[in-house]
């Protein structure tokens, strides 16, 4: 056991025995997992296997059929959640419609309205907050850019940008790579362990992409409805682990490489 | 054409289609970008059948038109949100059995009411010092309401979900915007016409939207387009003696085409093909 740093040891979001969906289909069932402040965090597991529902119950836009969702120093049973400003979430990737008129700035600033709230404008102070936050992605130069002029991969930065200017304590990432190629993917992914070591932020990263974000994580939490691992990568990538939630999809090759034979079908 | 500006009823009219014109082009950007275009229509023929049975009753239409219209957007709103069926079903389903209505109050009334076709129709030359009145106090609630709530409105318009996850009260926002849209049909009912309304809060914006890429331009530009059609329509109408809402729409439609011929996004696709 290897000595923690005290900021570690506060756990900031915490599901006890927590049940999501609707009575007649459950999408996530009697999870429990405590995520520690400061944690890089990898949720990985099959399509429809919860992942997207556990990232709407963090954002505190679901409640628990059964259990409790605590989030910071809020209890989520009731979606009167005060922390959703705290949390910067990137969507998946065509979630959003990326010819929407909207320059790389006024999306970037859209970032602090929630932080904001009601009836107050935005200040030469937010302003500044929203041209940081594009620098920390290296996307300063775009600023009045259309974004749907940029690539992919640029405008995935700009919204990362975007979560940042909320001046989150945690970073959500919704499939990041999805859709970009694969240079393009690495470099967000590290650009997102990057901007965890730089700002000191806990980051939860869903993804199907086990072998893109395997060496960058603290730990690696394993769904399919039930949460079958939690754990670093080293102890939950393990055969008899992965195959529980892939069963014969699964291939490992010689140089360790996971492959899920499903999404390979879907992406080829 | 100047001399008609001494006339008193096309000082007002003029005044009225400035009101209307800003009204209808600045929510019409929210309803544009949210892709609530049909809503705008489908509120338009509820308010005209709110009409329809102030005049068969003998209550005040106005207030008839803001019921109905109001009862329209959070009936398809709260559908939406449910997502028991697409807008468009659900709008295409309200938007006709409120014009079975508006027609079925028209054949119960036991005299042809001009009035009732005045607001079917529209005719801004005709404006009242007291409706001018109403639509005044009526554009300064929702400009305000608009203005106040800019940020947030624009913010769901881009992404509610995200809009929602940053902490933005994005339901009510939905909802305030789906009020303000209906109050926006109704003020302008007398001037346009339920028939056209629609047309005033769809073109301005989409005019627009051919021509830049950031949202505060795209917002000045739809207001200017819409004022500039709004003034433009009247003064053709008078001076021509032609009805005063095709005037207005078929030139804000005139703008749109060139709109669409000079759009830089257009030049940027032909670009890209080539």
């Amino acid at each position: 056991m290897t000595f923690r740093p005290l900021i570690m040891s506060t756990p900031i979001i915490h599901f006890d025995h927590a049940t999501f969906g609707f009575p007649s289909v459950i999408a996530l069932e009697d999870i429990s997992l405590e995520i520690q402040s400061g944690e890089f965090v990898g949720v990985i597991g099959p399509n429809g296997s919860g992942k997207t529902t556990l990232c709407r119950a963090v954002l505190g836009l679901l409640a628990p059929l059964k259990g409790h969702l605590r989030i910071f120093d809020c209890a989520c049973d009731e979606l009167r959640c005060h922390h959703r400003a705290k949390i910067g979430y990137l969507p998946q990737k065509g979630v959003v419609d990326r010819n929407f008129p909207v320059t790389v700035l006024e999306t970037v600033m859209m970032g602090r309205y929630g932080a904001l709230g009601l009836f107050t404008r935005p200040s030469e102070k937010d302003r500044k907050i929203a041209l940081e936050a594009l620098a920390h992605v290296g996307m300063e130069d775009h600023r009045d850019s259309a974004l749907g002029h940029l690539s992919g991969g640029q405008q995935q930065r700009v919204f990362i940008a975007r979560a940042l200017a909320q001046q989150p304590k945690v970073l959500l990432l919704d499939e990041p790579t999805t859709g970009l190629d694969i240079t393009t993917q690495h470099n967000v992914v590290e650009l997102v362990r990057h901007l965890h070591d730089k700002l000191g932020l806990t980051v939860l990263l869903i993804t199907h992409d086990i072998n893109m974000i395997r060496s960058h994580v603290d730990r690696l939490v394993l769904l399919k409805t039930r949460l079958y691992a939690a754990g670093p990568p080293a102890e939950v990538l393990k055969p008899e682990i992965l195959s529980q939630v892939y069963g014969k999809d699964l291939v490992i090759t010689e140089r360790d490489t996971i492959i899920v034979q499903d999404y390979h079908n879907h992406h080829h | 054409m100047l001399d008609l500006l001494a006339y008193d009823f096309i000082q007002r009219s003029l005044l009225a289609a400035v009101l209307v014109g800003a009204l209808c082009s600045t929510i019409g950007v929210f309803v544009v970008l949210r892709g609530l275009a049909f809503m705008g229509a489908g509120t338009a023929h509820a308010a005209f059948a709110g009409v329809a049975l102030g005049y068969l009753m003998g209550w005040p239409p106005l207030l008839m038109a803001i019921l109905f219209g109001l009862a329209t957007v959070w009936i398809t709103g709260w559908v939406e949100e449910k997502g028991r069926m697409k807008l468009d079903v659900s709008i295409g389903i309200l938007y006709t059995a409120t014009m079975a209505l508006a027609i079925l109050f028209i054949g119960l009334m036991k005299a042809y009411n001009a009035e009732v076709y005045g607001y079917l129709f529209g005719n801004v030359l005709a404006v009242t010092s007291e409706e001018l009145r109403t639509i005044a106090g009526l554009s300064i609630v929702v400009i305000s309401a608009i203005v106040l709530f800019s940020k947030e409105l624009y913010f769901i318009a881009f992404d509610q979900e995200m809009a929602a996850a940053s902490g933005v009260p994005a339901r009510r926002i939905f909802f305030l915007l789906l009020t303000l849209v209906a109050l926006t049909v109704v003020i302008s009912l007398k001037t346009v016409g339920a028939i056209l309304v629609f047309a005033m809060i769809l073109i301005p914006a989409s005019t627009a939207y051919q021509l830049t890429h950031s949202l505060s331009t795209l917002t000045w530009y739809s207001v200017l387009i819409g004022i500039a059609c709004s003034v433009g329509g009247v003064l053709i109408s008078s001076y021509w003696d032609i009805p005063s809402g095709p005037a207005i729409v078929l030139l804000a439609t005139l703008f749109f085409f060139i709109a669409v011929l000079l759009s830089p996004k257009r030049q940027r696709r032909t670009l890209a093909r080539t």
